[in-house]
């Protein structure tokens, strides 16, 4: 099988087609998106009206009020991601589970992994069509100039992998509990714990580490907080590079002059490769618990010996 | 085509299945009898490859269920007794999914769904949405998603489960249709007078143990014994107790009791039922029918499942 087949098999999958269909036929797809749109385009249009003012008193140019609106923009649509991705895949293993359809797609061909991956590409298709319908927004924003090409890129697949990321664990705990009511609420403390909680621990960290060490370095912990890297993304041209041996350094809290041994990272990639991670993890767990719903194969037994079976009797 | 040996599952504390054996052979309908929390569903799940025996084996056509769970879903439909649908599909769409989820080649599954649909009577509701669609409906829906891959057995969980008279009458000719398409089908139920008219043998379960099973006539006359019913053209008191003097007495015969029109005769088993018949006309007594007397199913059922009872 070619690549391109392979490719073309991973999204031939039956759930991803009934999934599309079955939300797009409901009326809270076109409300969603209508609402998030509204939402982006309103908040958008307040931060340009307010820079607007605030530049004309300080005569700023129109890269100033791209830069800010884009900026605003760019960490609202992530909180707006944070707050539909749980919605959308925590109910997708145990809602099955609820409506009581999941016994039937056990004993079809197809397989935990096709029943996972099946449900993680429906959901994130679905935040995805979201990122697709506000690209229109940014692209106006990134006329006004003030953010460069890379930049763009880069806030938008760190906005599309921090979905995937949200969508893969809310996914994990929805095979892991049994209601989706359960599994709804732990997916919004992670999402949460994952945006405001490493923001205010990493805070604390970091502050508890320049105390200790010195330096302006920030602690690991915020390195997986999508938030610090897309500020550090859009504030900061030069970027906030940290040798990975400082990074351990930190981790652990410990005293003496910085490292700058191994290699050096951003915090765009620190969080993207942490996100990488997390959504394995969150696959493989729940690939393993819906596997763990059908029993286990036991080992083909081989016909007993003569000897052995007239021992046996 | 069935087999199952042995067959033992705990639940906790609670004993579901206690070495429960039986076997249905190729294209027959299996009547899987027992009240709620006998242990049909616990039977029927691990045959569907959905829960693992403690001890024991079950095999489908040759294929142990236990060591290899892939090949017998090959072979098996499975109706569970409790099914959801999936909102906003339509009926064509519903049958195409499944049919994707077990492999049906993709120019196949569309003339699958169609065929399906027109074998279960719902050719006329293929592009209603699934939700919209009645109980009995919904059911026959679930029948023909279990056939989507052309299974050669059939496990239905109390298919006919809160269907109407109507809606169960059109569930059993769909369960005859399909036997003579050469299924082999195991119906679970605990709705006696359901299984009657529709299965060739029956099981009966008791408290996770199983009590009886057989051919269906095998299993009435085990539980009732073999009687024979005698009518006659002239049901007069005179004449039917010159007809019981006539018969006690002969050799074979253990009983004659009066039943409502005529007499019921308990034979032993071997017994010529054509020589008592030749001997009633010999004494010239005019007899109208004369067959052997069937008991219910629910009579057996009661009967072998009474106190006392031993498999």
């Amino acid at each position: 099988m070619s690549l391109r087949e392979r490719a073309g098999s991973a999204f031939d999958n039956p759930l991803i087609v009934k999934d599309a269909v079955s939300r797009m036929r409901s009326w809270r797809a076109p409300l969603v998106i209508t609402l998030y749109l509204g939402l982006l385009g309103s908040f958008g249009y307040a931060i340009y009206a307010v820079t607007l003012l605030l530049s004309s008193s300080q005569r700023a140019g129109s890269a100033q009020i791209g830069a800010s609106v884009f900026q605003a923009l760019a960490f609202f649509q992530v909180a707006l991601i944070a707050l539909f991705a749980p919605g959308l895949a925590a109910g997708a293993i145990s809602g099955e589970r609820e409506r009581q359809t999941f016994d039937v797609l056990l004993v079809s061909r197809i397989t935990a992994l096709g029943i996972v991956w099946g449900k993680l590409v429906a959901s994130v298709a679905y935040v995805l069509l979201l990122v697709l319908t506000a690209l229109p927004l940014f692209a106006a924003v990134f006329l006004f100039g003030g953010i460069d090409f890379e930049q763009f890129v880069v806030t938008q697949v760190l906005t599309v992998l921090t979905a995937v990321t949200i969508a893969s664990t809310s996914l994990f705990l929805s095979a892991a509990f049994r209601r989706s009511l359960p599994a709804t609420v732990t997916s919004y403390a992670a999402a949460f714990g994952g945006m405001v909680g490493t923001s205010v621990a990493g805070a604390l960290l970091t502050f508890v580490a320049v105390q200790r060490s010195g330096g302006n370095d920030v602690h690991p912990l915020l390195f997986i907080n999508p938030l610090y890297a897309l500020q550090v993304v859009l504030n900061n041209p030069n970027g906030a590079p940290v040798a990975t041996s400082r990074l351990l350094q930190l981790l652990v809290l410990g005293s003496g002059p910085a490292r700058t041994g191994g290699p050096v990272l951003e915090p765009w990639q620190g969080t993207m490769m942490v996100e990488v991670v997390l959504i394995v993890a969150a696959v493989t767990g729940a690939v393993l618990l819906v596997r763990g719903r059908r029993p286990p194969r036991r080992p083909r037994r081989e016909p007993a010996l003569e000897g052995e079976r007239e021992a046996a009797t | 085509m069935i087999a199952v040996e042995a067959l033992e599952k705990r639940f906790g504390r609670q004993q579901a299945l206690d070495r429960v054996d039986f076997s249905v052979p190729q294209g027959e309908i299996f009547g899987f009898v027992g009240p709620n929390g006998a242990g049909k569903t616990s039977t029927i799940r691990i045959l569907a490859t959905l829960a693992l025996a403690d001890a024991g084996s079950a095999t489908v056509g040759g294929i142990p269920v236990a060591e290899d769970p892939h090949g017998v879903r090959e072979l098996v439909g499975y109706m569970p007794d409790f099914f959801g649908v999936y909102d906003r599909l339509t009926s064509l769409e519903y049958l195409e999914f499944y049919a994707a989820c077990h492999g049906v080649a993709r120019r196949r599954r569309r003339r699958v769904a169609q065929e399906l649909l027109e074998l279960v009577d719902l050719g006329e509701r293929a592009s209603d949405q699934v939700d919209t669609l009645s109980r009995g409906m919904k059911q026959r829906l679930g029948l023909a998603r279990a056939l989507v891959h052309d299974p050669s057995v059939l496990l239905l969980d109390e298919p006919a489960s809160g269907l109407d008279p109507r809606a169960r009458i059109e569930m059993r000719e769909l369960v005859r249709e399909l036997r003579r398409m050469g299924k082999t089908i195991l119906v679970s139920s605990h709705i006696l007078p359901e299984l009657e008219e529709l299965c060739t043998w029956v099981g009966f379960i008791d408290a996770g143990r199983m009590v009886a099973v057989g051919p269906m006539a095998d299993i009435r006359e085990r539980a009732a014994g073999r009687r024979l019913r005698v009518e006659l053209a002239d049901p007069s008191e005179a004449a039917l107790a010159a007809a019981g003097a006539a018969i006690e007495g002969r050799s074979g015969v253990i009983g004659v009791t009066r039943v409502e029109g005529g007499l019921e005769v308990a034979v032993e088993t071997g017994f010529g039922d054509q020589d008592l018949l030749r001997h009633l006309v010999r004494r010239r007594i005019a007899v109208r029918a004369f067959a052997p007397a069937m008991g219910g199913l629910a009579d057996a059922f009661m009967r072998l499942t009474g106190p006392g009872q031993e498999t």
